[in-house]
């Protein structure tokens, strides 16, 4: 008998997209969830053009800006569903909002970085989603003792056409699709 | 037969230089604050005659090597891989010196993440 495939964010081993078409999504952004439809998907391979230098001649110790990603905007009523893998020896953060960190503790913020692959090769820990305009930015930190040449990021994942689910379904009434796949597009702060 | 061993750090490699004489040992490998390091791999060729190289940490007078003196033999190419090296894990910049001047060293090596 065929099942059905267990699909969840942050799911571990190769990435794998997170709902099916025609399912129903609850995107969190601007501290509510928004609800849609799922109407094709479709794959964003690891490539160069979704590669970004955060930093070419990044000197030891120092940091970069905090850059905007607009090589992963999304149009209009899409989301994307992406994961990355620092190819130098940088220390990177994303932030969700330019001043909201993911991957957040109360103290302190867990990075992107090269050591990751040992443990994580398919890179799930850091899964993350770009709904529509709103940016992921990145900042990468130089930690060695020497300068780098460069501090690139490489991003792969699937891109998600949707359609407005609207009334009744809202989160502020509580009034909540039947069954549902939460996507963490921004920070919750 | 290789030995497969489980990773523990990412894979760097130095720059190729010419060993300095004895008595003035020059960094080889420059690791990072707060990290360690392995040697996995020596790569060694002489052309200004046999040679005694020495690798370890501290420079120039305060220089002291960690693994037995390697030979290098005049115009043969020396390689020593993971499975013959010793496991030295260090937290210090890898240094060399050599009994003659123009040795041409490099090395390969798993560096291990900080805090």
């Amino acid at each position: 008998m065929p099942q059905l495939p267990q699909l969840y964010p942050y799911k571990p081993g190769p990435i794998e997209y997170i709902v099916m078409p025609g399912e129903t999504v609850g995107i969190w952004v601007n501290k509510v969830y928004e609800f849609f439809k799922v109407l094709y998907i479709e794959g964003l391979p690891r490539s160069r053009p979704i590669t970004i230098d955060l930093g070419a001649a990044l000197a030891a110790g120092a940091a970069t800006a905090i850059t905007q990603l607009t090589l992963l905007e999304m149009p209009d009523l899409e989301f994307g569903q992406f994961r990355a893998e620092v190819l130098d020896d940088a220390e990177v953060i994303l932030y969700q909002g330019r001043a909201d960190q993911r991957h957040k503790l109360h103290t302190t913020v867990a990075t992107y970085n090269r050591f990751q692959r040992q443990e994580d090769p398919d890179g799930h820990m850091g899964e993350f989603y770009v709904y529509e305009d709103n940016y992921a930015f990145m900042q990468a930190i130089n930690n060695t003792d020497y300068a780098l040449l460069h501090a690139r990021v490489i991003f792969w994942g699937f891109r998600y056409v949707l359609q407005e689910l609207g009334p009744p379904y809202s989160w502020s009434k509580q009034v909540l699709p039947d069954n549902w796949t939460r996507v963490p597009a921004t920070a919750h702060l | 037969m290789p030995s497969h061993l489980i990773p523990r750090g990412i894979r760097k490699v130095s720059p190729l230089i010419a060993a300095p004489v004895v008595g003035a040992a020059a960094v080889l490998y420059q690791l990072t604050a707060n990290r360690t390091v392995i040697i996995r791999k020596i790569m060694c060729y002489s052309n200004v005659g046999n040679c005694n190289v020495f690798i370890g940490a501290g420079l120039a007078g305060a220089f002291a090597a960690f693994m037995p003196t390697l030979y290098v033999v005049n115009l043969f190419d020396a390689e020593w891989t993971e499975d013959e090296i010793p496991e030295i894990e260090v937290a210090a910049d890898i240094t060399v010196e050599s009994s003659i001047v123009g040795c041409q060293v490099m090395i390969e090596v798993e560096e291990i993440a900080g805090v």
